[in-house]
């Protein structure tokens, strides 16, 4: 009975759900109806604290080398305990911010307001309140705690059910669109006067979850390995792994159509930046080599696109030519634009070869920096035109049909990215990868072994660069004009932190990160201003709890536990044989 | 066996850090198929020679030829390419990869496929690969079973101690050296397994035609391989001969045991 730790974990997330409230969080969606007009995102904000703290508390401990789980009783008691001294810590806050005076607060931190005060104490007066708050937590991490001590098979379906009623209530702006445009009737589903799911709709989608999650439990061990053997010995491509493919094709081909323009143009978005992702993650993923000047490549791509099929300046009096430019078709201008990109590459990479780890990283900023410079310059403004920029970019016709529409500019960004994955799939399996590896692991080492690193390095730089510059080239094609604006360091910035969250050297594990730090914050509109926020929260929770990524090297992460274990007991043995050897020694 | 040239000269090679000498004027040759020890106290300067030999340092002045062309200067990419290849006092493998992976890194400078066969899995690329596999798992097989089998796959991280050096033993065999420096090979293992390393580096010998240079402290390894001992004090040779020679002389007997006063 560690009371001590579960109000300490408690009083944390209390002063969480403080911070939720204190940068309007809870206040400002209050509106935000997720399920019917019950199940609201300001609620399930303020409840959240609770749940995790509920949670967390009852997590397995090792304790002198054994697993212990507490009793169901225990965990419960535990969770709400936890819960209800959030509750009380909030409550407490609430109760102190009446008495001190809403106005004053407010001058300070603005999201506090009376309709935010009136909310959390459901319109009780204030102590009342905080008793109301403190009971509903105490249920809310009593409830977590009993979700995490009952058995996986009734876990799982739970939390995939609940899981998925809140993915759809959240893309709420998104999937009834798509649905009204395939004319599929929704109103059962998705209301239309309140935004969110409807009752029904909820429930029927928490019972397809977790019947899907119960057949995955049973059937799906069977499937997977039908589905992903990678075995070598099986010749030939299996069925159902053929199915696998048509499905995902079929899907890539229809997602545009279905979803309609703007997400459209959201993926077309993502897909730049997996472009991005991909390369950087040559750089960073295979050699190791920390890049934060990576909007370098993606200035490269866009402006010599632009320059090579016949973009015009922006000017004051309308638009002129720059000082050098072609009019080359795009698909013999991307040739060219890759060999600048990688040569770009080599003249970053050779002044930095001997460098390594921070001092990379700083250096590659400063290079990185240059660039935003550097297209901004007066110096440079007959060729790309300064702060004013160039417009008239190529929309990469083919036969007249054109690529800027979102919906065919996801096919053309597609083909590119499946290409820079084939790419970069075949050069991580092959010697140079090998030897990108090795260098990664130890640089001396593999130098030692015959690798010629600065060779390795250079090229690492080059092929990286390359394939951003395709990144810039579509952002290009996109939309058609560019402004420095678009080169900041951020890019930067999300490129790596999209690297970094995937799982570096993971190729599932770009797609992925784009998804979710390009994709998301695309799709939900209304949470733009608490993007930084999200942002950072879930790298550090990323770091803490997945620090491999979350979709990691695959060979690594499938060995790692067995291996492991094994590894232990070799040791065990192994203690045993030098404890008889110094035995006879002695 | 003075008839037989030198592979390794090492002529006046100096290198100092700062003001201590680790090597000073330092003068020696291992013949083909010889086995040499380096033996000495600690910080005589036997791992600077190494990393000097095999091109990590730069020697202040002094030079080194390996069969018959010098070789300061190269990178250590080259040295190795050129035939000599070494393991590490504290074992450096790649831990995350394979233990297949590790020794197929050491054929890197024997094979040459480039970004088109990479990209394109051209059939003389795949006939590469496959053969450098072939050469790695042979480099391995010279354990046994020590590295055989389902280990292949194994992350190096995952092996125990005297199998890491094994395999980084195995990792400086696929490289195809000529000459191949053992830095300190028996530390850490216990007496069986350093008996067993003992008759591997005479097979190596006798098998292979390779030469070999080995740092060791455990006499009885130097007595059970050596076909000559150099003994280094403060980056000065101070004896050479047959172990016997080395292990009575009085110089030797008095580093040694200088050391031993002063710890």
């Amino acid at each position: 009975m560690d009371v001590r730790s579960w109000i300490r974990v408690g009083i944390i997330a209390g002063i969480v759900t403080i911070f939720l409230a204190l940068v309007g969080l809870i206040g400002r969606f209050v509106d935000l109806n997720l399920v019917g007009e019950q199940v609201t995102f300001a609620r399930l904000v303020l409840i959240a604290a609770p749940l995790v703290a509920g949670y967390a508390v009852t997590r397995p401990r090792i304790r002198a080398g054994e697993r212990r789980a507490l009793a169901p009783r225990d965990a419960i008691m535990a969770g709400a305990v936890s819960g209800a001294t959030a509750g009380l810590v909030f409550g407490i806050a609430v109760v102190a911010a009446d008495a001190f005076g809403i106005d004053r607060i407010r001058s300070v931190f603005l999201n506090v307001s009376q309709p935010l005060i009136d909310f959390v104490t459901f319109g009780q007066p204030p102590v009342v309140g905080a008793v109301i708050l403190t009971a509903v937590s105490a249920v809310a991490g009593g409830l977590a705690a009993g979700l995490r001590v009952t058995p996986i098979a009734v876990r799982r379906p739970i939390t995939t059910a609940v899981s998925a009623v809140l993915v759809l209530g959240f893309l709420q702006r998104i999937i009834p669109i798509a649905l009204d445009q395939l004319n599929f009737e929704r109103d059962w589903l998705y209301s239309r006067s309140i935004g969110g799911l409807t009752w029904l709709g909820a429930i029927l989608v928490a019972g397809v979850a977790a019947g899907l999650s119960v057949l995955n439990a049973r059937k799906g061990r069977d499937l997977r390995a039908r589905l992903f053997s990678t075995r070598e010995e099986s010749t030939g491509v299996a069925p159902a792994q053929l199915g696998l493919a048509l499905v995902l094709v079929a899907v890539l081909v229809a997602v545009p159509w279905v979803v309609g323009e703007v997400i459209s143009q959201v993926l077309g978005t993502v897909l730049i930046y997996v472009l991005l992702g991909i390369g950087l993650n040559i750089v960073v993923g295979y050699a190791g080599l920390l890049d934060l000047g990576y909007v370098f490549f993606y200035a490269v791509g866009a402006y010599s696109t632009a320059l090579l099929t016949g973009a015009a300046l922006n000017t004051f009096t309308g638009s002129g030519p720059p000082a050098v430019s072609l009019d080359l078709n795009f698909y013999l201008a991307i040739p060219i634009v890759l060999v600048i990109a990688a040569c770009a590459g080599l003249l970053i990479g050779a002044p930095v070869l001997r460098l390594r780890g921070d001092y990379l990283a700083l250096v590659t900023l400063g290079l990185g920096e240059m660039v935003t410079v550097l297209v901004r310059s007066p110096w440079l403004v007959p060729l790309v035109g300064g702060p004013n920029g160039m417009r008239g970019v190529s929309d990469a016709a083919v036969a007249g049909f054109g690529f800027r529409e979102p919906q065919h500019f996801y096919y053309l960004a597609l083909g590119f990215v499946l290409l820079a994955i084939f790419v970069s799939w075949r050069l991580s399996a092959s010697r140079i990868g090998r030897a990108w590896t090795a260098m990664r692991e130890d640089e001396q080492t593999a130098e030692a072994m015959g690798v010629n690193t600065t060779r390795f390095k250079l090229l690492a730089f080059a092929m990286g660069g390359a394939i951003g510059s395709l990144g810039g080239s579509m952002f290009a094609v996109q939309i058609g004009s560019l402004t420095p604006q678009s080169f900041e360091v951020t890019v930067s910035i999300l490129v790596l932190g999209l690297v970094i969250l995937g799982g570096l050297g993971s190729l599932p594990g770009v797609v992925v990160g784009a998804l979710v730090l390009v994709g998301l914050p695309g799709l939900l509109r209304e949470f733009e201003e608490y993007r930084g926020l999200a942002y950072g929260a879930a790298l550090v929770a990323v770091m803490i709890l997945r620090p491999q990524g979350l979709v990691p090297n695959v060979r690594r992460s499938r060995e790692l536990q067995e291996e492991e274990r094994a590894q232990d007991e070799w040791a065990l043995e192994k203690e045993a044989d030098v404890a008889v050897v110094e035995g006879i020694s002695t | 066996m003075s008839e037989t040239p030198a592979v390794l000269e090492v002529r006046g090679v100096e290198k100092h850090f700062g003001g201590l000498y680790a090597l000073s004027g330092l003068d020696m040759e291992v013949r083909r198929g010889e086995v040499v020890s380096v033996i000495g106290p600690n910080g005589a300067g036997k791992s600077t020679l190494f990393n000097t030999i095999t091109g990590l340092y730069g020697p202040d002045s002094g030079d080194v030829w390996f069969q018959g062309q010098s070789i300061v200067g190269l990178k250590p990419s080259q040295i190795t390419r050129l035939g000599i290849s070494r393991t590490f006092q504290t074992v450096h493998l790649f831990p995350n990869m394979t233990v297949l992976e590790n020794a197929m890194v050491g054929q890197h400078s024997r094979s040459r496929s480039g970004l088109l066969g990479a990209v394109l899995r051209l059939p003389s690329q795949r006939k590469e690969e496959e053969r450098v596999r072939g050469k790695a798992r042979e480099a391995l097989s010279f354990f046994g079973r020590r590295l055989s089998g389902y280990r292949h796959e194994q992350p190096a991280f995952t092996l125990s101690y005297a199998n890491r050096r094994r395999l980084e033993i195995a990792r400086a065999l696929a490289t195809e050296p000529m000459l191949l420096l053992l830095d300190e090979p028996t530390a850490g293992m216990n007496p069986t397994e350093t008996q067993e390393l003992t008759d591997q580096i005479w097979r190596l010998r006798k098998d292979r035609g390779v030469t070999i240079l080995v740092i060791e402290h455990d006499m009885r390894v130097v007595k059970g391989v050596s076909d000559r001992v150099i003994a280094l004090d403060y980056g000065k040779k101070i004896a050479e001969g047959t172990y016997e020679e080395v292990a009575h002389d009085e110089r030797v007997i008095e580093a040694y045991l200088g050391t031993k006063a002063s710890a």
